[in-house]
């Protein structure tokens, strides 16, 4: 338990021994708020660690240690069974997913070892993000590499994985990432250089995918790359990106010409933006300035897009940025919601530090 | 006196009571008062008894009275005794001479009868020659009356054969009025007998009144006549009974046609107004258009004065008429104005459209066409107020894309500070100078819309502004005006200068334009501009403006830096052979955002700290490289690394954390040194995302060494340089699976080449700039 205090702020903060990207919530527990966390380091062993908030909520002890044969790009906490998750992972020169089981009785064993479900070994480029069936228990898995989009069954008595389709979004894009629209979970959301590209599970073996942004983005000048996209929970059709330099933008993808919301962002890139699973317009966003900012883009707000004043629109911008946390030394790549207490989040900084807040103090109202 | 005169009275008038009782035999008639007043002792009364009245006397008085008493009655019955006396000699008088009249008229009387006798022959006699001459006389005199009435007849009859040849003389010397009056004489007749004895003279008389109505229509509707003739001919008209109300809804339409000439042409109106502006040399110009639809004007006014004068119940139609005058003129006003239109102008239209309706108002005052203009005047002008803004932000947004259009043009701020300085208080100040009537009603009116237009026109410049910088999507614009700007590229500069037009209009123009306001604008009771809300509003406008320029650079810089780190396979990366060219593409992009900064941005204070800063950030970089040297003596690859990592840290903790992201400001230095501070770190970020094999890292190495110096010469903080190409190196290093940084002689001699070989580059295209 390397649990730690932090003088000033009010964050709990936790140092993993190498640089990190990927904290995941474990959604599955439901006893305790609990995350995942991967070590980033080409040379050292990497490790995966679980992470418990303890009931109070003041101490946060590492549950469990694990260590991993590669970096880890890409970690993704199975949503019904808090034992498993998946990785994506480099050795330097290539790309491999995994999905791993966490051994039972591993606070006896002195150096516990992951057990490897299944592989997920169709692709061949660089892989960048396994995503979860987003609801209920269900076997299906996503994975996407730069060119191509899988979907997998996943059999853990087995311990296989078998592709069930596969598309490719050709050479000219480029996908970075995605998400599972929670909605409609025939709907995925994946992101390219400059756009995001929507794909139907449903005809994906006839290879049909929906380039919704790309052609009609209103600004000129080349659209920045886009980092992160996150459905919103609560209300359908919403969806959130986070751009290199343009921040966040909040689409109503029944209207997809224009965003209906822009949050600025951050200082430099912005990395990440998760929507909170409970509090609808309560949005996180991690940056490579240091920072992690939490935004409330209130529905009324999202609506009515053009304010009547530019004065209240000013004071609006103003608002929307409910707090930023700034505590960090280095870019901030990890950021996890936790679902089962919705007001607290993990975040991951590149030098490996681990800090959990609670928004409680700045929510606008509950 | 009184007192004496009262019994005096008293006596005199008992005794004429007496006197008139002693004449007339029934005392109950001729003394009714003194009969009222009958009592016991009333000696005077009727009924008075002397025994009773002595009874009272002895049991009512003592012995004084009653002596007293009977004193008094003696001197009067003494008195009444004279009094008889004088009475009974006076009638006695009368009756004698009475006696002697008598006498007289016996004797005068005497041979009256005779004469009488002979007067009532005489008048008898008279009477029969009377009757006589009356029966002799009676024939002669029926004759005569019968003949007199024949006359008179033969005397119409003559007038009626005259009539047609008098209405023609009438008709020759226009004297109408007989005519009419002629005719309508002879009127009774020629109906009774018209169509018998005077046929062919009715026929004659009515063709000559045919002429006459002709002729009092012509006069009617001839506009040389005066009123007075115009309305006797009316007059005339309605005496011989001819229709005149489809006479009056005739001229009533010709003048309803003759509106449309009195219109004020939209297209021509600017003509009008310049002829109206330029009205000092008038004399020379008489007949300027101005001057011709004045007098047009002037003409259907009086014809309205005349139609009302001749048709009185036609009033109702002739306001409608004017209203509708009134109502074209600003209706044709509002086309006008559509177009771009000076205030001069506006003003002359607006001046023709008074007087226009200043002349008809005087015709008709109940019209009320000076409130009606009074209403319609203020729509038009404020929406000339507005269309002047808008007019005022086309202006601007022309300047701003003819920027776009050629860059190298210096579109300074003060420019623009004057257009809008220009046009805004001189248009608005001769509106309000300007004194026509209506226009004095409605200063208070003015100032609002003014000073509601300012405020109104810096929001609508201000989200335009974000439009035109492609901040604000274009979406939800509804102004078409950068329609087709947004599909083409924005330039960045001019995201810049709109970013430093909002600074300027910030801290110049919202003061200048709140001290006009206050200046000429103040009073009424309008407080519509909000110069403090204006100033924030452009100030976060600027703030967004500088931000999204230096998003936008840093997104270009950005997409070259995505392509260096994409395209090559980092861990099969060959060694190193020369210095990268997109380091070229990057101080290129550099190099554009200095020059744009330069022609736009005002240069910052703190110039003089660079000389002194440049040594202590020289030992920073030498200390940093001889780690990174030391490094390289290390053998053990996973010893290395960490002992890097922890160094790092170390380092991290003890140098005083470099403010990457300090808080732009409005100068050249501070935007050079933000954007270039973004890069690295976006290219610390890219580098963070590969893995690098030796080569690769050494690669970067040389890359980043080159940037140093031309880097540090553009940029004031050298420090965050240093610290920023350092993490770039740093965090190369941590990507790299076999860290061995190139020999410093090596890493020299690359450079050296490279600087030669743009040098020479440079040479070779020494007249023309690069362009990506």
């Amino acid at each position: 338990a390397q649990a730690r205090m932090q003088g000033g702020s009010s964050g709990i903060g936790y140092g993993l021994k190498y640089q990190a990207r990927c904290i995941s919530d474990v959604k599955a527990d439901t006893d305790y708020t609990s995350f995942l966390a991967g070590t980033l380091s080409l040379k050292e062993e990497n490790e995966v660690h679980l992470l418990r908030l303890s009931s109070g909520g003041s101490e946060l002890i590492c549950e469990g240690l694990f260590s991993h044969p590669n970096e880890i790009w890409d970690l993704a906490s199975c949503p019904f069974d808090q034992r498993i998750f998946s990785t994506v992972f480099s050795t330097g020169e290539s790309f491999g997913a995994a999905i791993w089981q966490i051994p039972e009785l591993y606070g006896q064993l002195n150096s516990p070892q992951l057990e490897r479900v299944a592989s997920l070994d169709a692709h061949v480029g660089k892989i960048n993000c396994v995503l979860w069936w987003p609801s209920g228990r269900c076997d299906k898995l996503i994975s996407m590499d730069e060119q191509n989009i899988f979907l997998w069954s996943l059999d853990c008595s087995n311990k296989s994985a078998e592709v069930l389709s596969k598309d490719s979004a050709g050479m000219l894009h480029s996908l970075s990432g995605g998400a599972w629209d929670p909605h409609d979970v025939n709907a995925v959301a994946a992101t390219g250089e400059s756009s995001v590209q929507f794909w139907d599970l449903r005809t994906m073996k006839y290879g049909i995918s929906v380039d919704l942004l790309c052609s009609q983005k209103v600004n000129s000048i080349e659209r920045a790359h886009v980092r992160g996209v996150d459905y919103n929970p609560k209300r359908e059709h919403i969806l959130i990106t986070a751009e290199d330099e343009s921040g966040i933008h909040v689409w109503d993808l029944r209207k997809a010409k224009a965003p209906v919301q822009e949050l600025p962002g951050h200082t430099h890139w912005t990395w990440a933006v998760k929507c909170n699973p409970e509090y609808d317009g309560l949005i996180l966003s991690a940056g490579t300035d240091s920072a992690v900012n939490l935004w409330y883009a209130s529905a009324s707000s999202t609506n009515n897009k053009a304010p009547e004043s530019p004065v209240e629109s000013t004071r609006e911008r103003v608002n929307l940025l409910l707090n930023s946390y700034t505590d960090y030394e280095d870019s901030v790549y990890g950021l996890a919601w936790s679902s089962r207490e919705p007001w607290v989040f993990a975040s991951l900084s590149y030098d490996g530090r681990v800090v959990i807040e609670s928004v409680k103090p700045f929510l606008p109202r509950l | 006196m009184a007192t004496e005169a009262a019994p005096m009275d008293e006596k005199a008038k008992r005794m004429r009571d007496l006197l008139s009782s002693f004449y007339t035999p029934d005392p109950s008639i001729s003394t009714p008062t003194s009969s009222i007043s009958t009592s016991f002792d009333n000696i005077n009364g009727p009924s008075f008894d002397a025994d009773q009245y002595m009874d009272l006397m002895i049991k009512k008085s003592n012995l004084d009275v009653l002596l007293q008493r009977h004193v008094q009655m003696a001197a009067e019955i003494k008195n009444l005794d004279t009094d008889l006396q004088m009475l009974v000699y006076e009638n006695y008088n009368k009756f004698i001479s009475a006696t002697d009249t008598i006498k007289r008229m016996k004797s005068n009387i005497f041979g009256m009868e005779g004469n009488m006798d002979q007067l009532l022959h005489k008048i008898m006699s008279v009477q029969s020659r009377s009757d006589g001459v009356n029966t002799s006389l009676f024939e002669k005199r029926e004759h005569i009356e019968k003949l007199h009435r024949t006359r008179n007849l033969l005397r119409k009859v003559q007038f009626i054969y005259d009539l047609p040849a008098r209405l023609q003389k009438c008709i020759k010397s226009e004297a109408y009025g007989d005519a009419v009056r002629f005719y309508t004489g002879a009127m009774p007749i020629l109906k009774v007998y018209g169509d018998t004895s005077f046929k062919d003279c009715r026929r004659a008389s009515e063709e000559a009144i045919e002429t006459i109505i002709k002729n009092l229509q012509t006069k009617l509707f001839s506009d040389s006549e005066s009123i007075q003739a115009r309305a006797e001919a009316a007059v005339l008209l309605k005496q011989l009974d001819v229709p005149v109300d489809s006479l009056k809804d005739k001229l009533l339409e010709k003048l309803e046609q003759s509106l449309d000439g009195l219109q004020i042409n939209p297209d021509e109106a600017s003509k009008l107004a310049e002829h109206n502006v330029s009205s000092k040399d008038e004399e020379s110009n008489n007949q300027g258009p101005a001057k011709i639809h004045e007098d047009a004007v002037r003409g259907f006014s009086e014809a309205m004065r005349a139609y009302r004068e001749i048709f009185p119940d036609s009033e109702e139609r002739l306001f409608k008429l004017a209203r509708a005058l009134t109502t074209t003129h600003f209706e044709n006003m509002e086309l006008y104005i559509r177009k771009r239109v000076s205030a001069a102008d506006f003003l002359g239209i607006f001046r023709i459209i008074w007087e226009d309706v200043v002349l008809m108002d005087e015709v008709l005052p109940e019209a009320a066409l000076s409130d009606l203009s009074a209403e319609a005047a203020q729509v038009t002008l404020k929406q000339f107020v507005a269309r002047t803004f808008s007019h005022l932000q086309q202006d601007i947004s022309d300047t701003l894309l003819k920027f776009d259009i050629n860059q190298k043009e210096v579109v300074d701020g003060e420019v623009l500070k004057v257009v809008l300085e220009a046009s805004g208080k001189a248009e608005f100040r001769q509106l309000l100078d300007e004194n026509t009537g209506i226009f004095v009603k409605m200063n208070d009116l003015l100032i609002g819309w003014i000073q509601k237009g300012f405020q109104d026109f810096f929001r609508s410049l201000e989200s335009h502004f974000l439009v035109l910088s492609g901040k604000t999507s274009s979406s939800n614009e509804t102004e078409g005006l950068v329609e087709g700007k947004s599909s083409e590229k924005i330039h960045a500069g001019l995201i810049l200068v709109l970013a430093q037009l909002s600074v300027v209009i910030e801290q110049k123009v919202i003061p200048r334009i709140a001290e006009e306001i206050t200046a000429s604008f103040s009073g009424g009771n309008s407080q519509a501009f909000i110069p403090g809300e204006l100033c924030r509003v452009f100030h976060a406008a600027s703030e967004k403006l500088l931000q999204h320029y230096i998003d936008t650079r840093t997104q270009k810089i950005s997409n070259v830096l995505r392509k260096r780190f994409k395209t090559p396979n980092w861990v099969k990366h060959k060694e190193p052979r020369e210095v990268h060219m997109y380091v070229d593409m990057l101080l290129q992009q550099l190099e554009e955002v200095g020059k744009e900064v330069k022609q736009i941005l005002p240069q910052g204070t703190f110039r003089k700290h660079k000389r002194s800063d440049s040594n202590g950030s020289n030992t920073t970089t030498s200390s940093r490289s001889t780690t990174l040297h030391s490094d390289k003596m290390a053998r053990s690859n996973s010893q290395r690394a960490r002992s890097q990592l922890f160094e790092t840290h170390l380092a991290k903790l003890f140098k005083q954390k470099v403010e990457i992201f300090t808080k732009v400001e409005f100068t050249q230095e501070s935007v050079v040194t933000t954007t270039v501070k973004l890069c690295l770190k976006s290219l610390q970020e890219y580098v963070r995302l590969q893995t690098f094999n030796r080569s690769g890292f050494q690669q970067i190495q040389l890359d980043i060494q080159f940037l140093k110096a031309p880097l540090k010469e553009t940029v004031e903080d050298e420090a965050a340089i240093d610290f920023l190409l350092d993490e770039v190196i740093v965090a190369a290093s941590e990507r790299c699976l076999d860290v061995t940084p190139l020999e410093p002689p090596i890493l020299d001699k690359l450079i050296q080449a490279k600087l030669a070989k743009s040098k020479e580059h440079n040479n070779n295209n020494n007249k023309t700039t690069v362009s990506s």
